[in-house]
């Protein structure tokens, strides 16, 4: 990939292309591209060189307009077209399959689909979300390249005039202990990588004020060469206060507010929309923006002061693609077109060059449309707030973008050409689970205890305190469920946080994460199937109902059939699924060419998913309780071990994984919700990693008591399924002697078992007559808390 | 005197972040709080209508956040602007006994301004104490359990009882107290006699412990301290944050008042404001 | 017109975490010959002052207005000339 400075001056005598650049007459470089004189080859060079990656087809397009406009572009023109149409600006190739399977599942609750997703609270309140990918920069930098993630999904919620009042931050790395030898060239350690991203998230999320409540770290082999880091916001805001991308109407002011447009941060998107290479780390630094929050802190407040006060007719983010972008998209939205004055852009340095201040990706950068009545108030709250705003254009009645620098013209073209972008139907391949993994069990383990321990210990399942920690996740005073819940000093991971958003109210919202690579890599459609059930399953847990979710897919080359194909199977099974719970998705991201040279992440389908708590004060958590309460095994439990934990420990292969009767699991979350409403339930986890065994561990350690189950009444199933098995629908709950039989009666049709009860300090697990578990609530303790520690190092 | 009557101000520039649930914590109880930024003190950048005094404030609070991003040393760009701007108005304030609260970054602009430990006046030119790099040199978000070992010179903790221990959460970086080292004992014995100390951090049991415990590793476990007079407090765990029970760490595993930990500090305070007007 | 490059260090017998967790880091890095890591923070600051002695008044006060807490700090100066001012 090419990422040129200085794309008008560079080139020299000995490119082919030098005869189809012709200066124009103007105060500052400025060249108009002899688009028409170009051949095939020259068209593709022509691709390469602007840094743009359009293809030889969309290379035409561009011929074919300006052919009918009698006239040849400009640079900035052709700049503008390459941001516009890069995948991560337009989804050219997920955009149908996202129509077929997921755009369409709608309710009434839903309320806007913008930069971020706005959902009804209550009858006064309204919440947004949304979760993106911020891959490649935090592949090449990660402290920056995380930290500006963070910014840029901050700012999608802000700009629906939302408060951010929560972050999620999904993280995948290589294996922590890959040898250095073992890595491929040009990319950096996982640690390295691991470090630097969670303190990119740290010393943001911190300063911004805004609590880190959700998330996830995961480890394979497949992310070394492209580690996938995903950064999801919610916000909350008056339905009176909610803004709308665009444009209230002709001769609004266009107002950028925030920080200054410098080079940092130039062709981010193209840059997005490639796979990185050996030379990305060199060549890309260019694409990675700084990020400050000290100049975001204000923003936000700034931003928030304007929304609430009502002074604004819209606004919207400046992310992928920059001014180019924002302007267009914020009028075209309504109808109507702009007018930019690029020469009244704050820059950080001299000398940038119009096409570089056109489609710089700098941070910190919002786009207000303000009347003319309130333009003096607006520019007030700003310069209040040490933050700076400048009028840089105005709407105009025809659909159309022109913008000048110095009193030049340097583009001129139509909104309906220029924000379209192309949409692809690419080839795909769609290979059976079958055909990827064969059925090779591994031997069934002589003792159940040290694979336990074993798989407490390891890298996906081990305590996360190392992360969480690190980041604060009670700024706001909001936080009722943390994400570390139990007894203090011995607190496990719970399965959602819960807050309470609304000052006069108990109502909340509940937010989980839920992913599952491994299972999707083998099968992607009971993957696509099975991380909605995950997330349906964490929102359960804490008492809450499943309400929206927001996407983030990270995916291989879609230029690839087998990808593009992992990508439509996925986006079947949760679709057929949300559609049919009714949870609709009002906002996404798709994030493809996360591949490097040698491998292709797995495909990694991440939800940011939102439940409605309707009393937080009922919330439950994962830690058991009380010595002598019952514990319940609810939903059914299959020999699928496809994907699993366990497998992926003992060294077995399935494509046997776990597959989801979503029927079931819509009645089966009301069977739950109705035992947690009358207050049958005193703890309750959901099953996943590491299975029965792993929930089980947790609880005992968050509540520091133990348990005796037998697993005997499961039925036949082979003692590691029972145990390590990842079926879906299911959840450990506790619940008292007393409640027994009436907690017994809610669930109709639906298996539940009687596993044992809370009883003295030691885990014991039999089946029957055999002893499977039998360890101490300290020794799981141990095994589970320290390996990011050892690891990563700092004291514990 | 009526609540509503104590008027409040929650002081923020850019950074600052706990300023919304430092003024609910406030609001619940009934008294006249609000926002106000550092200009709108000075009186720069801003319209007639947006100007406040500081002399019409019976209680100041610094709240939490990273001012300025905690660039050069936490607090310390704030506490020079406020040094700059303000310090003959804030002195007089706090002379006049009115109260002034810092919670974390508030803490350590209180430090770094001199108002804090205050043992040789009100304000000292330079910094007397520090509040410098966690040993685990690592950002803590944790829960942290404080003694009250007071003797009720404090006016923001007379209503707490003496050994009565609180969990109030901490979340910083840099909250580690200390003295310069020629002087600590000397320094830690003034504290003593002059009822300074406010909260030192124990275990579970109630016992002084070293991390996670003591989150910081500030020598003695203090947590939180206040100056002669027991108008200025400063303290590293954010009270606002336990306002209610139900933003405890632990709360679901039982509880008897749904009454948060750190209430009692803004009711203290609230009190002794209304007792002497 | 001078530049001041400003070093501000931590007095002798002050903890340095910082340095003794990236000592560790570096450790665990497989950098198993680094026996101490000592930070300081670097500041270069540029002052519109021709005259030397005045340049230095001001850094002094720089340094103990801002930059510096005597608690745990020292600092120390170098004054340059501003090349091309």
């Amino acid at each position: 990939m090419n990422i040129p400075t200085n794309f008008a001056l560079k080139r020299g005598p000995e490119l082919a292309l030098e005869g189809l650049y012709r200066k124009l007459d103007a105060p500052f470089p400025f060249n108009e591209i002899l688009l028409s004189e170009a051949n095939d080859e020259q068209l593709k060079a022509l691709a390469i060189e602007s840094g743009t990656g359009l293809s030889l087809d969309e290379m035409k397009a561009l011929v074919d307009y300006f052919a009918l406009q009698g006239r040849n572009p400009t640079e900035v023109e052709l700049q503008s077209i390459g941001q516009a149409w890069s995948e991560h600006c337009c989804y050219k190739s997920s955009k149908q399959i996202l129509k077929e399977f997921v755009f369409g599942i709608d309710n009434p609750q839903v309320i806007d689909r913008g930069d971020a997703g706005v959902m009804e609270f209550d009858e006064n309140n309204a919440y947004s979300l949304r979760i993106e990918s911020h891959n490649h920069p935090s592949a090449v930098e990660p402290y920056g390249g995380a930290a500006t993630g963070i910014g840029g999904i901050v700012r999608d919620v802000l700009c629906m005039g939302c408060q951010p009042i929560a972050l999620i931050d999904p993280l995948f790395f290589g294996n922590l202990d890959t040898p250095m030898d073992k890595l491929p060239k040009g990319t950096k350690h996982p640690r390295y990588l691991f470090s630097g991203v969670v303190s990119g998230i740290r010393d943001y999320g911190n300063r911004i004020g805004v609590p880190t409540l959700s998330g996830g770290v995961f480890f394979d082999e497949s992310y070394t060469g492209n580690c996938l880091v995903n950064v999801g916001c919610v916000g909350i805001a008056s339905k009176s206060h909610l803004y709308k991308n665009r444009v209230g109407g002709v001769g609004d002011n266009l107002v950028l507010v925030g920080g200054r447009t410098g080079r940092d941060g130039i062709h981010g998107v193209t840059f997005a929309s490639a796979v990185l290479t050996k030379k990305s780390e060199t060549e890309s630094r260019g694409a990675v923006q700084l990020g400050d929050p000290i100049t975001k802190e204000p923003v936000i407040h700034a931003v928030l002061e304007v929304a609430r006060r009502g002074i604004i007719s819209g606004m919207k983010d400046l992310g992928g693609g920059g001014l180019s972008c924002v302007c267009g998209e914020l009028a075209y939205a309504a109808g109507f077109g702009v007018e930019v004055q690029l020469d009244k852009v704050p820059t950080k340095e001299d000398g940038l060059l119009p096409w570089e201040i056109w489609v710089s990706e700098s941070q910190e950068r919002m786009m207000l449309a303000v009347t003319d009545e309130n333009l003096e108030e607006v520019l007030h709250v700003f310069k209040f707030n040490d933050v700076e705003a400048t009028v840089v254009g105005r709407v105009i009645p025809e659909q159309v973008a022109r913008v000048f620098f110095n009193g030049v013209k340097i583009l001129d073209m139509e909104l309906k050409f220029l924000t379209g972008g192309p949409e692809y139907c690419r080839p795909r391949e769609i290979r059976k689970p079958e055909q990827k993994v064969g059925e090779n069990p591994p031997k069934e383990p002589a003792d159940y205890t040290k694979p336990l321990l074993e798989l407490l210990a390891s890298q996906n399942i081990c305590s996360r305190d190392w992360v969480i920690r690190q980041y604060d996740h009670e700024v706001r005073g909001n936080t009722v469920l943390k994400p570390l819940q139990g007894v203090l000093g011995h607190a496990c991971h719970g399965d959602a946080s819960v807050l309470k958003p609304v000052e006069d109210s108990w109502k909340g919202l509940a937010i989980t994460t839920a992913v599952n690579p491994w299972v999707m890599a083998i099968d992607p459609y009971r993957g696509g199937k099975g991380v909605i059930d995950e997330m349906c399953r964490n929102l359960v847990a804490v008492g809450s109902r499943p309400h929206s979710f927001s996407n983030c897919l990270n995916f291989g080359n879609p230029e690839k059939p087998e990808r593009l194909g992992e990508f439509y199977e996925a986006l079947k099974g949760l679709g057929e699924a949300a559609a049919r719970l009714n949870i609709p998705t009002p906002s996404g991201n798709v994030s493809f060419y996360n591949e490097s040279e040698s491998t292709s992440v797995m495909p990694t389908a991440v939800l940011l998913g939102v439940g409605i708590h309707p009393d937080v004060r009922k919330s439950i958590t994962s830690d058991l309780k009380a010595q002598g309460n019952l514990i319940y095994l609810v939903g059914k439990t299959g020999a699928e071990m496809g994907g699993s934990a366990f497998y992926r420990l003992a060294g077995g292969t399935s494509s046997q994984v776990p597959d989801t009767d979503i029927p079931m699991l819509a009645k089966s979350m009301d069977a739950m919700l109705q035992a947690m409403g009358k207050g049958f339930v005193h703890s309750c986890h959901d099953i996943s990693d590491g299975g029965l065994g792993v929930a089980i561990s947790e609880m005992c350690i968050g509540g520091q008591l133990g348990a005796e189950l037998d697993l005997g009444a499961m039925g036949s199933l082979p003692s590691t399924s029972k145990l390590f098995a990842e079926s879906n629908t299911r959840w450990l709950g506790e619940v008292q002697p007393k409640d027994a039989s009436e907690f017994e009666s809610l669930f109709k049709e639906i298996t539940i078992t009687k596993l044992g009860e809370v009883s003295g300090s030691d885990l014991v697990i039999c089946s029957g007559e055999e002893l499977l578990v039998d360890t101490r609530i300290s020794d799981l303790e141990n095994a589970w808390r320290h390996t990011l520690w050892k690891q990563m190092g700092g004291s514990e | 005197m009526r609540p509503e009557d104590v008027k409040i101000c929650i002081l923020r520039i850019e950074g600052t972040n706990c300023e919304d649930e430092s003024l609910l914590a406030f609001k619940r109880l009934g008294a006249n709080v609000e926002l106000v930024h550092l200009k709108q003190l000075t009186g720069q950048d801003v319209w007639d209508s947006e100007k406040r005094d500081l002399m019409d404030y019976h209680i100041l609070m610094i709240p939490g956040g990273f001012s300025s991003g905690d660039y050069v040393r936490a607090g310390a760009i704030w506490a020079a602007r406020i040094k700059s701007k303000l310090s003959s108005p804030l002195t007089e304030f706090i002379k006049e006994g009115r109260a002034v609260l810092g919670v974390c970054n508030g803490f350590q602009v209180l430090v770094e301004m001199g108002f804090l430990p205050g043992i040789d006046g009100v304000m000292s030119q330079v910094p007397q104490a520090v509040l410098t790099t966690n040993d685990s040199s690592r950002f803590e978000c944790r829960p942290t359990l404080l003694k009250y070992v007071n003797n009720f010179n404090c006016i923001f903790t007379h209503k707490l009882n003496q050994g009565q221990v609180l969990l109030v959460p901490s979340a910083h970086a840099e909250g580690k107290l200390l003295f310069p080292t020629e002087k600590a004992e000397k320094i830690y014995k003034d504290l003593e006699e002059n009822d300074q100390i406010v909260f030192k951090y124990v275990d579970q049991n109630g016992e002084y412990a070293g991390y996670p415990w003591n989150p910081n590793g500030s020598p003695r476990n203090i947590a939180g301290i206040c100056n002669p007079s027991g108008n200025v407090m400063g303290m590293m765990p954010h009270p606002e944050r336990v306002f209610h029970r139900f933003t405890h760490p632990d709360w679901t595993r039982g509880f008897s008042s749904p009454v948060g930990d750190g209430r009692i500090i803004f009711e203290s305070v609230l009190e002794s404001v209304m007792k002497k007007l | 017109m001078f530049i001041a490059d400003i070093r501000i260090t931590l007095k002798k017998g002050v903890a340095d975490p910082e340095g003794k967790n990236t000592r560790k880091a570096l450790e665990l890095l497989g950098f198993t010959e680094v026996s101490e890591v000592k930070t300081s923070k670097f500041f270069s600051i540029h002052l519109n002052t021709a005259d030397e002695a005045a340049a230095r008044a001001q850094v002094e006060k720089i340094c103990v207005a801002l930059l510096s807490n005597p608690v745990i700090n020292e600092y120390s100066y170098e004054l340059r000339p501003e090349k091309g001012a």
